[in-house]
């Protein structure tokens, strides 16, 4: 179980100013400009969770995260994981955590990734049945068997990245941490990324944490998500209430004989609102698209109405994506 | 014990490795520093060569043949920097990559200088030396360097790497304030170059001076192994001298056991 109780971050940095004259100002000024990444956040999540963190660019997730690793201490606030202090006892917390940086690589650069496994092997104390049997579990996900004598720094992105996770399983940790894991790879391998995590959490019951940009990585993967904006907490729970809560807003487009008519319909008789439902016209006059809250109108209640005053051709029901609802909490906030 | 040298040995073969990889790198060095050595040789017997009295400095001609080319072999052996390693990892925030797994971030770096040591070792301490001694038998005349010698000699080279490699730690640990220490790293080989006895005996100093460099970590760096070698110390002054490498280990060890605590504390990874 991993609980974070009231963690802040700050960062302190001396005061830069722009152009040569700010250069030598800067020389010579001894201000501090305090930076507030992490604005005390709780939470706690259980053991075989599957969490996706999510946040626009510099919202506090890596900060989070390191967190979390023991790699930086917080400024206010304690995470426990798993009963252990990370910031007090790092070599401790490490032994039962994995974590794979999207962008970095723990691999040995100059040496064949099979060498590398071999030295995470010592470095976990991980016995040879151990590895046997987890190599040969990590081969099936991930497929490594295809370039396990290659040198790391002749591995693509996609191989680099699938060797990463790898790493980072071979002691089978309780926790693994997962910061964008799916950065700038191809659908392909996206997929095997995702079934390998999902096979992990089923087989072992590893708790993992992820960050992502990646839509997709939260809808296949992640039961629970946890988005945190300028540094706070604004959303904990569920994937399903994230989408029932905020993604209420649908569209029906529909191709009708007289537009006219569907445009004199009073709305508000059955809403009991004034402007609850906002028509748009396509160009060529031909479609109508009806914007509404769900909490107002029922879908059918609109396609009756519409209906009764017109002939319908066609209608499309559309629903708001998580991509949008997602876009929209980071543009504009709860 | 044996789990420590299972988990941190894997570091050294490493490095031994990696310097296979860039050989031209590794013989570009052998081959400046040598360069450096010869000039260095050169220079002290046109000095000998122009003196009225035999010995300099308490050295003779003969010794200090020995101790130009044996210099050059025991700063090979221990001056294996660490720092840049620390400045490359902070600038790159690859430091990230080592706190996540449970090992001990300096431990890991020593080790890994250890691979160099060996791999300087074989090319070309081991053929400086041999040379040497070939050419005091053939040309100077003088016997083979007693195995005592031989074995004090190691031991101190031992307690000089262990010394040097702390220090650049503590010295390396400055990247976590300034995040770039090129310049001082310059800084810091031309100083120590000097402070250690690799450019001229210590012995030449005013008296002065050198009791203060026996209050510093770096006569005990190049300038007691070599002398221990030439056997320019006997009895109780070579006991304090090998005590007094002991002790800067342990100092310098927990110097930067402590700037190593003090550092996670306020430690920024640098990029994502």
């Amino acid at each position: 179980m991993i609980e974070v109780n009231h963690v802040s971050k700050e960062f302190v940095s001396p005061k830069k100013y722009p152009g040569l004259k700010g250069a030598i100002k800067g020389l010579l000024s001894n201000e501090k400009v305090t930076k507030v990444a992490v604005d005390d956040i709780s939470f706690k999540i259980n053991d075989g969770e599957i969490v996706g963190y999510i946040g626009s660019n510099g919202a506090g997730k890596s900060t989070t995260i390191k967190m979390m690793t023991g790699i930086l201490n917080p400024t206010k606030g304690e995470c426990l994981v798993n009963g252990v202090n990370p910031s007090k006892k790092r070599m401790d917390n490490a032994k039962n955590i994995g974590v794979v940086f999207g962008q970095r690589t723990q691999l040995w650069w100059d040496l064949p990734l099979s060498e590398s496994f071999t030295i995470l092997k010592e470095i976990y104390d991980v016995s040879d049945e151990e590895y046997k049997e987890r190599m040969s579990f990590l081969n099936d996900v991930l497929g490594l068997a295809e370039f396990f004598d290659r040198p790391v720094r002749t591995l693509s992105l996609g191989q680099r990245m699938r060797a990463d996770l790898g790493a980072s399983l071979i002691h089978n940790p309780k926790v693994l941490y997962l910061d964008e894991p799916t950065i700038g790879l191809d659908l392909v391998v996206k997929d095997k990324i995702r079934d390998a995590i999902k096979e992990i959490n089923e087989r072992y019951n590893t708790t993992v944490i992820l960050t992502t940009h990646d839509i997709g990585d939260i809808e296949e993967l992640c039961s629970r998500i946890i988005i945190i904006d300028q540094g706070k907490k604004i959303y904990d729970g569920t994937l399903d209430k994230l989408k029932r809560t905020y993604g209420t807003c649908k569209k029906v487009s529909m191709a009708v004989k007289h537009i006219d008519r569907i445009e004199s319909i009073d709305w508000s008789v059955i809403t009991g609102k004034a402007d609850s439902v906002v028509l748009e016209k396509d160009d060529e006059g031909k479609k109508v698209t009806l914007n509404f809250d769900n909490n107002d109108i029922e879908v059918s209640d609109i396609i009756h109405a519409a209906m009764e005053v017109t002939m319908v051709k066609d209608i499309e029901i559309i629903e708001t994506e998580l991509a949008d609802i997602v876009k929209e909490i980071y543009n504009h906030g709860l | 014990m044996k789990k420590f040298f299972k988990v941190y040995l894997p570091f050294t073969a490493n490095e031994l490795k990696r310097n296979l990889t860039y050989k031209g790198a590794f013989y570009l060095f052998i081959f400046c520093s040598l360069f450096g050595t010869f000039i260095n040789y050169f220079l002290w017997m046109a000095i000998y060569g122009s003196s009225s009295s035999a010995t300099l400095g308490g050295l003779t001609r003969q010794e200090m043949v020995v101790y130009v080319f044996m210099s050059y072999v025991t700063a090979a052996l221990s001056m294996i920097g660490i720092s840049d390693n620390v400045s490359e990892d902070v600038v790159e925030g690859t430091v990230a990559m080592n706190l996540i797994k449970p090992i001990d971030y300096r431990l890991s770096l020593v080790f890994m200088a250890m691979g160099n040591v060996i791999y300087r070792f074989f090319a070309p301490c081991i053929l400086v030396w041999i040379g040497l001694e070939v050419y005091k038998v053939q040309v100077l005349g003088l016997g083979i360097t007693p195995i005592s010698n031989i074995v004090l000699y190691l031991i101190s080279v031992f307690f000089s790497f262990m010394i040097y490699v702390l220090f650049d730690f503590c010295f390396g640990m400055i990247a976590f304030f300034t995040t770039y220490i090129f310049g001082m790293l310059m800084a810091k080989d031309a100083l120590l170059s000097f402070l250690t006895g690799q450019l001229i005996p210590l012995s030449f100093f005013p008296e002065v001076i050198q009791r203060v460099f026996d209050f510093l970590p770096f006569s005990s760096m190049v300038y007691a192994p070599t002398m221990i070698y030439l056997g320019k110390y006997s009895g109780n002054e070579l006991m304090f001298v090998l005590f007094r490498q002991l002790v800067w280990v342990v100092i310098l060890y927990v110097l930067g056991s402590l700037i190593w605590k003090r550092v996670t504390k306020r430690l920024v990874v640098l990029g994502g």
